[in-house]
């Protein structure tokens, strides 16, 4: 993407005033999205990012420019004032790159932006009309197929230089049921770190169908009542639970900075020992798999909770100067325009000892969260919340009626505690996290669980 | 290359190609911030970008695509790949380049600093310094920080219309993090531009805010009169904003569709979108399809005046654009938002409210809107925090209860306002504002 004697050129001026780390990183990234709306094909969106961010740390200091303006003149420019901002000076410094490939995990098949349009139009397709085919109570039916082709190259002043190029795919369906009084929406939107050949894998009539049918049931269903009670959580994108209640927390992020009630937590045990949970971004041609992530470091599997006890953070470089602990492999931006930081990449808790239906046999009366929607987390204090898309109350032990409207709050410390019944169905959903360094995909995941008492919001 | 170079490039290209409609958006944009923690700068950050968008009309479909590589062979690429798009649409909706407006607003931009990275990062160590002298509880995780923008656009098509306009705005918050009996709390605060008298209450807003939520108390599930501050009732209007969309309308996604000319809010409700409202910094005078930015209520006294429209939903209901076909990058398709947007202030003062509420909830914080809410439905259920209300006065602080309703009955609901709007301190295209509202019988789920 640049040439090594202009980066290390970069990397040289940015270091020039007092940093004692410089970092260049250059991405152009390709992005297709493809929307359905009404039984139409309404809009395609297709768009070039290009750009490279420069980074220099002092210390725990750091400072980060960056520029779409690709010329050596605007690359010496976006180095020149990023050296300025660290300090004064102009220490002569010599670097040496030493390029290094990268091995590719996630191998793709079918490319999702440059395959023909019309084979992507044709899996749409197929995936809206059978939403729309499900119910004729279904009014709306609105779908997206997304191709994502991101390379990305990074280089530092201690001589890392890596190029790399992640691709992925997903496609989501949204339906809106109404009786003419009311609507009721459901989605879903299955992603893989892979081309178009995830659809061997996901019949698009399937997620077409799994939408209608969340918001048919919702249509059907009533205000969920408040109050605390016992929850099944079940697998998938149910996982949202330990990424918000927990996973947010153990971002050097927060801990490095002292902004996590995990803090000083190693080696203690913080959960009900059926626990393990592990970030993994190695899992082959999973949605929050990378090579390595955008520092240059590999990633790797992060177990960060074994049998209750709290392992290990997950850390980015900057988190690794504050904490004195080794890189996990979890450096990562949204794009160049974001400093990287500690994020999460396919986060999990694995396959517990309980069987499923003992969870369910084992409440009196509760909620059985069978799809979780988004969530929020403070970290200094645990506090999150999360939404309930399709949910059931469970009596004697049986699933029964379809309820609506639900929210789960509580805090991370207190649910971990809570969680006292761990299935063994692990399945993985996929979302897009926020945070400071923008939005990036990430896999959740996990197994029927049952959390022995939370509040349910309702009314 | 100079976006008149590209613009050069991309008219040449689009005339050998044949196309007679076609229009190019350009958006640049620069940034600053820095960030502090403990008592030193810990993060500086700056970045310029500027991007590209051609959108062409073949055989009556829209296509388009979008780069920031400013380079002469990418320009030629583009148009194919927008031509290319355009021929695997299907929509039948209207598609239209516009003429333009006789007159576009001049804006009344603040007069907002703009300054250099010294004085950022200054302001930034003041703010943080004054943070930690608010209160001996004030713990290390504290941050500061201060933000600039600037914007520059230009809009071209083959009507002969060409626009351009800019803005910078500046700005500053405060994070504190306070440690007392065991217990951590944070809150923030943020204002607009850099005016001492706004730096100052910063941090005492933050830092008192933090301080009271020490030892705040679960509350029992029930129905509770409850009075959104504005800050967090801007935030719920921000959430539910896509329902007074033209296009979420047509498609059958929003339940105000036909509800134009009726009474949808509690006659309390009056509903305003002002690209040119004063201490806005964001004042552009016209939208991305070139269309003249205006004020309008979008609900005046309960009654919904009109949506939000582009100029394609306008062409379907045979109305006029309302100038809200925004673009807010250069990549971004068109798409319905508002403004300054927000709810006009009421007659009550923010402590004659409260005494009108009696006993209740004083809602300061509304957490998860993006996953808690439904602009499909309307229904909401939001992790919430605040205060006790007893005869009028703020009481003991409350945690970890939900407070669930729907967005389209609390409109009706609204019983009365505060005198006072308190507007985001957004730089961006949109921005949301609120007073205090009152509102009875909400249901709460807590212990």
């Amino acid at each position: 993407m640049i040439k090594q004697a202009l980066l290390e050129e970069l990397l040289a001026v940015a270091l020039s005033t007092g940093g004692d780390f410089s970092e260049v990183y250059a991405e152009h990234t390709r992005s297709n999205t493809i929307q359905f709306v009404d039984g139409k094909v309404d809009k395609v969106n297709d768009t070039v990012l290009s750009g490279v961010g420069i980074r220099i740390f002092r210390g725990e200091r750091t400072v980060y420019a960056s520029t779409s303006d690709l010329t050596r003149e605007g690359l010496l420019t976006c180095a020149r004032s990023a050296a300025d901002a660290m300090g004064e000076g102009n220490a002569p410094i010599s670097i040496r790159l030493t390029p290094t490939s990268v091995f590719d995990r996630h191998p793709v098949a079918k490319h999702p932006c440059t395959s023909d349009l019309s084979e992507r139009i044709d899996l749409l397709k197929a995936g809206c009309l059978s939403a729309k085919e499900y119910d004729a109570r279904i009014a709306q039916v609105q779908g997206w197929i997304l191709g994502v082709d991101r390379e990305i190259l990074v280089a530092n002043s201690e001589g890392l230089c890596k190029e790399d190029r992640h691709i992925r795919t997903r496609m989501g369906v949204s339906a809106v049921a109404s009786d003419g009084n009311e609507n009721q929406s459901g989605g879903c939107a299955p992603g893989r770190g892979m081309g178009l050949e995830m659809f061997e894998e996901f019949d698009p009539r399937d997620i077409g169908r799994h939408a209608a049918k969340m918001a048919i049931t919702n249509l059907t269903a009533e205000y969920c009542p408040a109050g605390q009670m016992t929850v099944a959580i079940e697998n998938g994108f149910g996982g949202v639970i330990f990424h918000e209640a927990c996973g947010h927390s153990l971002e050097a992020t927060q801990v490095g900075v002292g902004m996590s009630e995990m803090c000083g937590k190693l080696g203690e045990k913080i959960a009900s020992e059926k626990i393990t949970a592990i970030d993994d971004g190695t899992i082959a041609g999973a949605w929050g798999s990378v090579n390595i992530d955008d520092e240059g470091t590999p990633t790797q599997r992060n177990v960060l909770i074994e049998n209750g006890v709290l392992k290990n953070y997950m850390i980015d470089r900057l988190g690794s100067r504050r904490l004195g602990m080794a890189m996990t492999g979890s450096g990562r931006r949204e794009n160049y325009t974001f400093e990287p930081t500690s994020r999460m990449t396919n986060t999990f808790i694995d396959n517990g000892p309980d069987k499923n239906e003992d969870i369910i046999a084992s409440i009196e009366y509760g909620l059985y969260a069978k799809e979780m929607g988004g969530g929020s987390v403070n970290p200094l204090t645990g506090a999150f919340n999360f939404s309930v898309r399709e949910g059931y109350l469970v009596r004697n032990g049986k699933i029964c009626e379809a309820v609506r409207g639900a929210s789960l709050i509580g805090t991370g410390s207190q649910i971990l505690k809570d969680i006292d019944m761990v299935g063994q169905n692990l399945a993985t959903g996929q979302g897009v996290c926020g945070s400071s360094s923008g939005s990036v995909p990430t896999d959740v995941g996990q197994p029927l669980i049952r959390v022995s008492k939370i509040t349910v919001g309702g009314r | 290359m100079e976006f008149n170079q590209v613009k050069e490039v991309l008219v040449a290209e689009a005339n050998r190609a044949g196309l007679s409609e076609y229009e190019i958006y350009f958006m640049e944009s620069g940034s600053m911030s820095a960030e502090t923690l403990k008592d030193e700068i810990s993060s500086f950050s700056s970045g310029v970008r500027g991007g590209v968008s051609f959108r062409c009309i073949v055989n009556g479909r829209l296509g388009a695509a979008a780069t920031e590589l400013m380079e002469e062979s990418e320009m030629r690429e583009l148009v194919a790949r927008a031509v290319r798009n355009a021929a695997v649409i299907e929509s039948d909706d209207p598609v239209i380049f516009y003429d333009g407006d006789e007159s576009y607003a001049t804006p009344l931009l603040p007069e907002i600093e703009n300054p250099d990275a010294a004085r950022i990062k200054a302001v930034a160590l003041a703010v943080q310094k004054q943070i930690y002298a608010q209160s001996e509880f004030v713990t290390d995780g504290t941050q500061s920080g201060v933000f600039t923008t600037n914007v520059r656009r230009e809009l071209v098509n083959s009507h002969g219309l060409h626009l351009s306009d800019g803005y910078h705005a500046c700005g500053a918050y405060a994070q504190a993090v306070i440690e007392k009996n065991g217990e951590s709390q944070d809150d923030f605060d943020c204002c607009l531009g850099l005016a001492a008298s706004d730096l100052a209450k910063l941090p005492e807003n933050a830092v008192k805010d933090a301080l009271a939520k020490i030892g705040a108390v679960e509350i029992d599930s029930g129905k509770y009169d409850i009075i959104i501050q504005g800050k967090q009732m801007r935030a719920l209007l921000s959430t539910f904003s896509s329902v007074f969309s033209a296009k979420a309308a047509q498609l059958g996604l929003s339940l105000l569709r036909g509800k134009e000319g009726s009474v949808i809010a509690s006659d309390a409700v009056t509903l305003i979108d002002d690209p040119m409202r004063e201490n806005y910094p964001a004042q552009v005078t016209f939208d991305g399809e070139g269309v003249a930015t205006k004020k309008k209520a979008v609900i005046e006294n309960g009654v919904l005046t009109t949506l939000l429209y582009d100029l394609s939903t306008a062409e379907k209901a045979g109305k006029k654009s309302t100038g809200n076909g925004q673009r807010k990058s250069y990549a971004s398709p068109v798409s319905i938002s508002p403004y300054s947007f927000y709810l006009a202030g009421g007659e009550f003062s923010e402590d004659d409210l409260k005494a009108r509420l009696g006993d209740g909830i004083y809602l300061t914080e509304l957490k998860g809107l993006h996953a808690g809410a439904n602009d499909v439905t309307g229904d909401f259920s939001i992790e919430s925090a605040g205060y006790l209300v007893k005869d009028g006065k703020l009481s003991t602080a409350v945690k970890s209860f939900t407070v669930a309703g729907n967005f389209f009955e609390l409109l009706k609901n609204i019983e009365a306002l505060s005198d006072t709007v308190h507007f985001d301190a957004s730089t961006g295209f949109t921005s949301y504002g609120s007073p205090d509202v009152l509102i009875r019988n909400m249901s709460v789920a807590g212990k």
